[in-house]
């Protein structure tokens, strides 16, 4: 959705939302979500990701600011918001002595516009045994069953708190699938939290690096991609002061850099007049890591 | 709210079947027992209709357990059910759970009065007035849930209140002994029962965090 005019009523907007818990504040975050977006929370653990996600679902209220689902203020006590939302967490209290398709059943009952056609397509798409009790299924069966769930009313947007995390590689795949097909059409909007990486290649088009409470960095995946660099070469000073640069290393004659503005960074390099210049690309992962580390200065954006 | 909570009765039938048939045996073993070494005319009615209401309460505690273990608010919580909804479902759960250990109880109780051949009309309302206690007993659970929550959350002014209804239903409880009469007795159980789910509802609505 990057360099798209801004929509009026997006999928998501966080409005200065803070949350306050003993030793850790969230935010203030201000971000908005476009349909069609696919936004990764990126952080490690006891980041905020978690907590920003559940601000929107509506399960934990803000201490400060406040989010909307597609033009509708999230609030508990009015929970219209909620036919827009499909939420997927860690925990997503079915009953556990029931089957699948019982649960189901029950999330129907509940849910306006639950489509029992869309769930038992999804759960046939997934192979999830629909006759067994909750409690006997593996972790990837409850991360399906609770995909199934969540999608089931056709909402337009989904958040997702680790949804691949523990799933073998064949179900995430699987399941990555499905949430790249949703977000075809344009009209909805997946944001989710993940540490596994190498998800983010997969589906994300953008990415939002949040780090103790606080979005350090909003960006697209391809934007990151062509803008960080690993670059290595010599220079006859020792000290050099270059822009861009997260890290710096000497090995004996050789310094070895990353930026994270790659055209900036080697156009000094050549007016340094800097020798055996070698640039190399970084995958999404790598960068990633960089950008969470503590202590390094990268810019703060609000989107 | 009831689509929700007809589940949650469902859900825990199997549970409050197995608690009356357990109640049913004990009750048929001690009529019984009293029959053969005592004779009919010693047979203790009114205790075979209180062990229904017993395992009304005790499957209602059982209850309140699993769906906190189940983290059952992160289901309904996906549906557009308000917060005065799900703090409903949570206060006529055990209200319904002990309501029919009750009715199974007065059940069981005429069932006894007839092996016996005498039927006392004055159990009845002793056994209403115990089931009374076991409501407010059931109503504790949800309650120090709530307190504690709030007092988790920050919102120290409502756990307080919650701790003082509890404190104040503990004595009130004690006193009814000496309220004479039936229907003085009911009133007051149902005035501490309503204070308690008033409390209950109100600290669920003021809560800031739903995940737990």
């Amino acid at each position: 959705m990057n360099g798209q005019e801004p929509n009026a009523n997006p999928a998501a907007r966080l409005n200065g939302l803070t949350k306050r818990f003993p030793g850790f504040q969230l935010g203030p975050i201000d971000l908005v979500l476009e349909p069609g977006t696919v936004l990764a929370l990126v952080g490690p653990n006891g980041a905020g990701k978690t907590t920003t996600l559940n601000c929107i679902a509506g399960l934990t209220l803000p201490d400060a600011g406040g989010c909307e689902v597609f033009g509708v203020e999230v609030h508990p006590a009015r929970p219209k918001y909620r036919l827009d939302v499909g939420y997927v967490g860690e925990e997503n209290g079915f009953f556990q002595g029931w089957s699948a398709a019982r649960n189901l059943e029950f999330v129907g009952s509940l849910m306006p516009g639950w489509s029992s056609d869309r769930a038992r397509r999804l759960a046939e798409r997934f192979a999830l045994p629909m006759d067994k009790p909750v409690k006997a299924l593996s972790r990837g069966n409850r991360t399906k069953l609770a995909l199934v769930a969540a999608l089931g009313h056709g909402p337009r947007l989904l958040l997702l708190d680790e949804p691949t995390s523990g799933l073998d590689p064949i179900v995430r795949a699987e399941v990555l699938d499905v949430l790249w097909e949703i977000t075809e059409d344009g009209e909805h909007a997946v944001l989710y939290s993940t540490h596994v990486l190498s998800d983010i290649n997969r589906l994300a088009d953008e990415l939002a690096f949040l780090r103790d409470g606080h979005v350090v960095l909003r960006t697209g995946r391809d934007e990151l991609s062509e803008s960080w660099r690993r670059i290595s070469f010599r220079l006859q000073d020792d000290e050099c002061d270059l822009e861009g640069v997260v890290e710096h290393r000497r090995v004996r004659a050789e310094h070895q850099v990353i930026t994270r503005d790659a055209s900036v960074t080697e156009r000094q390099l050549a007016e340094l007049g800097a020798e055996a210049v070698e640039v190399s690309r970084m995958s999404v992962d790598e960068i990633a890591v960089q950008i969470l580390k503590e202590g390094h200065d990268v810019e703060r954006t609000a989107s | 709210m009831w689509n929700a909570l007809r589940a949650e009765l469902l859900y825990f039938r199997p549970w409050m079947l197995g608690g009356l048939g357990i109640a049913t045996g004990v009750a048929a073993l001690l009529v019984g027992l009293t029959w053969f070494e005592n004779g009919a005319e010693r047979i203790p009615t009114f205790l075979s209709g209180m062990f229904p209401a017993i395992a009304g309460m005790v499957v209602s505690f059982i209850a309140l357990g699993m769906r906190s273990e189940e983290r059952r608010a992160r289901l309904l919580l996906a549906a557009p059910l308000t917060p005065r909804q799900l703090a409903g479902v949570m206060v006529l759960l055990p209200i319904c759970l002990v309501t029919a250990g009750y009715l199974a109880g007065v059940l069981l109780l005429g069932l006894t009065a007839l092996v016996k051949g005498e039927i006392d009309l004055r159990e009845l309302p002793i056994l209403a007035r115990i089931t009374g206690q076991f409501f407010i007993y059931a109503l504790m659970a949800p309650l120090v849930q709530e307190a504690v929550a709030a007092r988790r959350q920050g919102r120290g002014r409502a756990a307080f209140a919650g701790w003082a209804s509890l404190v104040v239903a503990l004595p009130t409880l004690t006193s009814f002994y000496w309220l004479d009469g039936p229907m003085m007795n009911a009133g007051a159980h149902l005035l501490v029962g309503t204070i308690m789910m008033v409390s209950i509802l109100m600290l669920y609505q003021g809560r800031t965090d739903f995940t737990r």
